[in-house]
C-alpha cells in the first residue's frame, strides 16, 4: 500500500527516497510507503513536512491526508481518472500559497447579522488581496470567521501587513493569520 | 510550529483548542450517547454498511446460482456472511441501535432497506 | 501552558482543518469482496457525478429534506 502526498507537473524535480512519482497525462502524484499506526499530531506534522518540502521546489496540489491506494498502478489510474480537473486546479494555484485567518471576538451584537457584518469587515478586504478566498466551517463558539486565502507568493508579506492593519482597526476582535500552507482549500473546486 | 504564526495576538490561547476535541478529529471516534449528533452519524453509516451487505449477499447468491464458484468458495462465502451478520449485530449493540433504527425513511421514496 | 505549546496547538487547529478537510480527494475504486470473492465494484466519483447531474436535470427528487 502507498500513501499519496501531492499532485505535481510531470516532469518534475527529482525526489528523495522513499518518495516516488507516478506519472499520467502530464501530471505526477508523489507517493510514499504507507505508514501504519495511530494518527497523532506528530504524524500529521510529519506528513505536512513532506508536502511543504516538495512545495519549496514546485507547484503542487496537496492530497488529503490518509489517501491510500494499493500500488503505483492504482495511483496512476486515480490520477488519470481526473487529470483534466487536476490540471486545471494546479494551474489555478501556481505560484501561490494558502494563508489561514481566524477571527474571534465581539461583533457589536449577538445576532447573526452583526456577526456576519464583523466577519465581512475582515473577509472582504482580505479577499481583495488574494487570488481566491473561501470560508471554512467555524468550529469554536466565539469564532466570527474561519477562512482561507490563495495568495501569490510575492504578496504574502503585504497580505500579513493588511491583517495587522485590520487588527489595529478592530480592537474588539482578535485576528490570527497562519501559513504559508499548501493550497489545501483550493485543490478541489 | 512557531513559524506558521504570521500574525498572532498576545492572548493566543483564544485560538488554541481543547486537546480532547482535537483528539476526536484525529482518531474519529464516534460518541454513542443518544443525545449527541454523532449517534445519528453512526446510524447513517451503519445503515449504508447494512445496505451494502444486503447488496453483496444478493450478488453472492446470484453468483452461487450461476454456478461459477467452486464448492470451497461457496462455503467460504456462506461463512463470511454469517460473520458479517454477527459483526453488524455487535456494532448495532455498541451504538444502541435496533434493526429498525437502521432503516431510513426517505419520504416519498419509501424506506431505504 | 507555555507559549510554545500554545503556538503549536494553535497551528495544529489550522493544520487539521486542511489535512483532514481539504486537499485533493481521490475516491478511487471500491471493490467489495466477501471471502476473497469480488462481488460489487463501485466507482465513487462516477456515482457522485452522475447523481449530481441527474439532480440538475431534475431526473431525481432532491434527497436533502427526506433524510
Amino acid at each position: 500500500m502507498i500513501d499519496l502526498y501531492a499532485i505535481t507537473d510531470d516532469p518534475a524535480p527529482p525526489l528523495s527516497e522513499p518518495l516516488t512519482a507516478v506519472a499520467s497525462h502530464g501530471l505526477a502524484v508523489v507517493c510514499g510507503p504507507a505508514e501504519d499506526g495511530e494518527v497523532t499530531a506528530e504524524v500529521l506534522w510529519r506528513h505536512e513536512e513532506v508536502v511543504e518540502a516538495l512545495m519549496e521546489e514546485r507547484d503542487l496540489l496537496p492530497v488529503r491526508f490518509g489517501t491510500r491506494v494499493d500500488d503505483e498502478t492504482a495511483a496512476a489510474r486515480a490520477l488519470g481518472d481526473r487529470h483534466v480537473q487536476l490540471a486545471g486546479a494546479l494551474d489555478r494555484v501556481r505560484g501561490a500559497v494558502e494563508l489561514s485567518v481566524r477571527v474571534i471576538g465581539h461583533a457589536g451584537g449577538d445576532d447573526l447579522r452583526a456577526k456576519a457584518a464583523a466577519a465581512a469587515a475582515v473577509h472582504g478586504p482580505l479577499s481583495q488581496e488574494a487570488r481566491a478566498s473561501t470560508q471554512l466551517i467555524p468550529r469554536e463558539p466565539s469564532e466570527l470567521l474561519r477562512a482561507a486565502y490563495l495568495v501569490d507568493r510575492a504578496s504574502v508579506d503585504s497580505f500579513v501587513a493588511h491583517v495587522a492593519r485590520l487588527q489595529e482597526a478592530n480592537p474588539r476582535l482578535r485576528l490570527l493569520c497562519t501559513g504559508p500552507w499548501p493550497a489545501y482549500s483550493f485543490a478541489e473546486s | 510550529m512557531r513559524d506558521k504564526l504570521l500574525h498572532a495576538p498576545p492572548d493566543l490561547d483564544l485560538f488554541a483548542t481543547d486537546r480532547p476535541r482535537l483528539d476526536d478529529a484525529l482518531t474519529r471516534r464516534v460518541n454513542a450517547d443518544p443525545e449527541k449528533l454523532e449517534r445519528g452519524l453512526a446510524q447513517l453509516v451503519l445503515t449504508i454498511v447494512e445496505l451494502l451487505r444486503q447488496l453483496m449477499e444478493r450478488q453472492a447468491l446470484r453468483r452461487i446460482d450461476g454456478g461459477g464458484l467452486s464448492e470451497e468458495e461457496v462455503e467460504r462465502l456462506g461463512r463470511t456472511f454469517m460473520e458479517l451478520d454477527k459483526r453488524m449485530e455487535q456494532l448495532r449493540t455498541e451504538f444502541g441501535l435496533d434493526e429498525e433504527d437502521l432503516n431510513l425513511n426517505l419520504g416519498p421514496l419509501g424506506n431505504l432497506l | 501552558m507555555s507559549r510554545d505549546v500554545t503556538e503549536r496547538n494553535v497551528a495544529l487547529v489550522d493544520l487539521v482543518d486542511r489535512l483532514l478537510g481539504g486537499g485533493v480527494v481521490i475516491a478511487g475504486d471500491i471493490t467489495l469482496a466477501a471471502a476473497d470473492v469480488d462481488l460489487v465494484y463501485v466507482n465513487l466519483r462516477a456515482l457522485i457525478t452522475s447523481v449530481a447531474t441527474a439532480e440538475e436535470k431534475n431526473a431525481l427528487p432532491r434527497m436533502g429534506s427526506a433524510l
